[in-house]
């Protein structure tokens, strides 16, 4: 994994042949290096120095040897999407790429940073993040651009799986798509021509990963046992047990155990949808066990008989909690939906657009995992536009990566050429030229 | 009736008699005429009057999101383990600063706004503050999804300009109308010559102005020419749109294509037309009940103007509920299990779903309220 870029250059005009793309997310770091024309796979970093319950810390990868997840605590540099604690992403960096034994040693002073940002930042913090990247970890060269125009960097139609002749030349940056971007802090709907974002249609629900965890977390503690200085457990429990209901109606009433004396057969049964969660018990398990629902063995638990695991049974918290996606209020939450999200970026732009838009939809962020998701939201989306619009939804194989996969196609591209700052630049002209280079973004090519 | 000129204003406090007590019926909410322990009773007033349930309700509901909203449930200081071995480096003044800034988010938030408001009074700041732009409001609505479908349906209205810039949006209308008068004689030699001249006087305009007005003009600009392509495009005979759709949608290579380069203008060079040759004809293509409408595909100009407007500001990229999402009914869900949330406890106005949570959920109430 150790990239290239070794061998020092001349500061001058050839720009530096490594490039480190980073995805800084506020959950995981996707970091990688891009070499000429070869792409080396990206590796998943927790963005977060850990405690377990021992006092013991973690920083970033070390997490991967931690074995008891039980009431762990994050110290996470990103806030809301924004690298805001330099403090910790310092010291998250180093460890990562500039320390002598780091897992991917780079030299910034031979190397091009590719660093993605949520859109909409705050000016200050953007400022910040310039200003580290140039004067701490001095890299040569710098291109901070939003996440959802780097998914644009790739064959979108073979997500789509689009019937095509094989000579059929691929867009690179695709022409028109729209991008859903839903990840740990919040949801970002962002259309994207020919690369560029579409800055007045941006649209953002604070909605994300967290605050599911959190509402689960919110849920067992009022139904089961007090998960709520669990993170890590109930996010694991989250990402194993939870779907998306394409019936929400149907699916509720299944879960119903019905009123006083009453127990429906559906109830009793699980009808499909109860789940039985086992707990680690941080001695022989260290991770969560999802099984059917099996109504004997909860019902000796609830007996007293004396039982090996502590076992919770997930019913309609399964899809209770994704389903904040699509309807905010379900917690009060004043803001619309994501399938409402996507109509109130469209409604900013010319109709003429929206088929274009409607039929690329591309969906990224870990929550796109959820079973079920696309389809939601296609559903969703079709009750909302005119029967003549065609609506597509497509998720990349990898929904996580995608931003990095198409950042590391960037880095290949001329586009990078027109937009990174050199070390040089930025020495002369300042980080407010920096901030508004990058601000102006590509422009229009004709 | 002679009150000897003093009037009774209806006050919002509300003195609570033990005994008894004028209670305004607003709606659902419970009502506890009596309040069984007389002790305390204003502090103790089991119902709120339904102002106050609102104010509090908001109050919870904002705490509950807060809570939902933070990274870890309690605050947490893990400090950064200390280096092995390294020797402190000397950092530059900007970077000794970022590091040892503590300031969250909501922090640098508040900094944002607070320049923000000032940037409204003080044209100073407002320089520094270059990037931000009004956001436009929601237009969708269920009236436009109708208005949609009609065979020509005008363009929604650009991004209104801020406030700030009335007096050179003004400016800007009155030049583009001149513009516009001129481009009419011009249009009357020749639809291409004149659709040269647009883009030349539109480049030269753009050139022309000052830096600051570059952006409202160029709007101004691709409403006026965008206005004039309309025409044009209403000109074509709509049997070539229709003749080129086709039924088959799942074949679309992309959505725009398959309607044929005829219905988008030719000189697009931003997102050029479909090259191909249009799938097959299919016998039913002709057909009425199956021809969807095509919209007008917005200008160059147009695109330009979208593909190279600033970044919105922090606040102004967060959606808010529009007319349509204010018309759903609102789902109450039981506090207990999270079912339907159908029936009300008459103590906390929280819901619950039958009596069986009920029941559940009393003796929490109980411990909390008293009896």
């Amino acid at each position: 994994m150790v990239g290239g870029g070794r061998q020092s250059q001349p500061a001058g005009p050839a720009p530096p042949s490594t490039t480190l793309v980073l995805d800084n997310g506020a959950n995981t770091i996707k970091a990688g290096f891009v070499t000429g024309s070869r792409t080396d796979a990206p590796r998943l970093i927790p963005n977060c120095i850990a405690r377990d319950r021992h006092r013991k810390t973690y920083v970033a990868s070390e997490f991967e040897k931690c074995r008891d997840f039980g009431e762990i605590a994050f110290r996470r540099p990103v806030e809301k999407g924004f690298i805001v604690n330099w403090e910790a992403q310092k010291e998250i960096w180093d460890r990562e790429f500039f320390d002598d034994k780091a897992p991917q040693k780079c030299d910034p002073s031979a190397t091009r940073l590719v660093l993605t940002e949520q859109p909409n930042s705050l000016p200050a913090l953007q400022a910040h993040c310039d200003q580290m990247v140039f004067e701490e970890f001095g890299f040569a060269s710098y291109y901070r651009g939003i996440g959802p125009s780097f998914n644009a960097y790739q064959d979108i139609q073979a997500i789509f799986q689009t019937p095509r002749e094989p000579d059929t030349t691929i867009d690179i940056p695709a022409e028109v798509m729209l991008l859903v971007d839903s990840g740990y802090s919040h949801t970002t709907v962002t259309p994207l021509l020919q690369g560029r974002p579409l800055h007045t249609a941006i649209r953002r629900l604070q909605v994300g990963g967290k605050l599911m965890t959190n509402y689960l977390a919110r849920l067992l503690s009022v139904r089961h046992f007090d998960m709520r200085n669990e993170p890590y457990i109930v996010n694991e429990m989250k990402e194993a047990a939870c779907y998306v209901s394409l019936d929400f109606n149907r699916d509720l009433e299944k879960t119903w155990k019905g009123t006083r004396g009453e127990r429906r057969e559906d109830y009793l049964t699980g009808a499909g949808i109860a789940k039985d969660y086992v707990l680690p018990d941080s001695h022989t398990r260290f991770h969560g066990i999802l099984r059917d629902h099996e109504p004997a063995v909860s019902a000796r638990a609830r007996k007293g008989v004396v039982v090996t695991e502590d076992i919770m049974t997930l019913r309609n918290e399964r899809f209770a909690v994704p389903e904040l996606l699509f309807r905010p209020s379900d917690i009060d939450m004043h803001q619309p939906g994501l399938a409402d999200l996507i109509m109130q970026s469209l409604s900013v732009l010319p109709i003429g657009l929206w088929p274009g838009l409607l039929a690329n939809i591309v969906v990224v962020g870990g929550n796109t995992l959820i079973e079920n998701f696309s389809q939601r939201l296609q559903t969703e989306l079709l009750e909302r536009v005119p029967d003549a619009c065609v609506v597509r939804v497509g998720r990349p194989e990898n929904p996580i990566t995608s931003t990095w996969m198409g950042a590391a196609n960037f880095a290949k591209h001329e586009h990078v050429e027109r937009l990174a700052v050199t070390k040089q630049e930025y020495e002369e002209n300042g980080a407010g030229w920096v901030a508004r280079k990058f601000a102006a973004g590509l422009g229009v090519d004709s | 009736m002679n009150n000897f000129g003093v009037i009774e204003v209806a006050g919002a406090k509300r003195t609570n008699a033990p005994g008894w007590a004028y209670v305004p019926d607003t709606g659902p909410a419970p009502t506890v005429l009596q309040p069984a322990n007389r002790k305390r009773a204003a502090r103790n007033q089991a119902k709120p009057t339904s102002s106050d349930i609102s104010a509090r309700q908001d109050t919870k509901i904002r705490k509950e999101l807060e809570a939902l909203d933070r990274d870890a449930p309690k605050d947490v200081n893990i400090p950064i383990p200390p280096k092995t071995g390294k020797a402190q480096t000397k950092y530059t003044p900007n970077v000794r600063k970022i590091l040892q800034s503590q300031k969250t988010f909501t922090n640098h938030l508040d900094d944002y706004q607070a320049l923000f408001a000032l940037a409204e009074t003080n044209p100073t700041a407002a320089a520094a503050l270059n990037l931000i732009q009004s956001k436009p409001t929601p237009t969708h609505t269920p009236a436009a999804t109708t208005a949609r479908n009609s065979p020509a349906p005008p363009p929604p209205p650009p991004a209104p300009a801020s406030n700030t810039t009335s007096k050179r949006s003004a400016a800007a209308a009155k030049r583009a109308a001149a513009r516009e008068a001129k481009e009419a004689a011009e249009a009357e030699a020749a639809a291409a010559a004149a659709r040269e001249a647009e883009a030349q006087a539109a480049a030269e305009a753009e050139e022309a102005a000052a830096e600051a007005e570059a952006e409202a003009e160029a709007e101004a600009n691709a409403k006026k020419i965008d206005n004039d392509d309309d025409v044009e495009m209403a000109d074509a005979p709509p049997d070539q749109t229709s003749a080129t759709s086709t039924p088959e949608r799942d074949s679309k290579e992309k959505s725009i294509s398959p309607k044929g380069p005829q219905s988008y203008p030719p000189d697009g060079t931003i997102l050029p037309a479909y090259q191909k040759p249009p799938p097959a004809a299919h016998p039913s293509d002709n057909d009425v009940l199956l021809v969807s409408p095509v919209p007008p595909f917005p200008t160059d100009d147009e695109l330009r103007a979208l593909m190279t407007a600033p970044p919105l500001s922090y606040l102004a990229a967060r959606a808010e509920w529009g007319d349509a999402e204010r018309q759903y009914p609102a789902r109450t869900f039981c506090d207990v299990c999270g079912y339907w949330g159908r029936v009300r406890c008459m103590k906390c106005g929280s819901r619950v779903c039958a009596l069986d949570c009920l029941d559940m959920h009393r003796q929490e109430c109980v411990t909390r309220y008293g009896l």
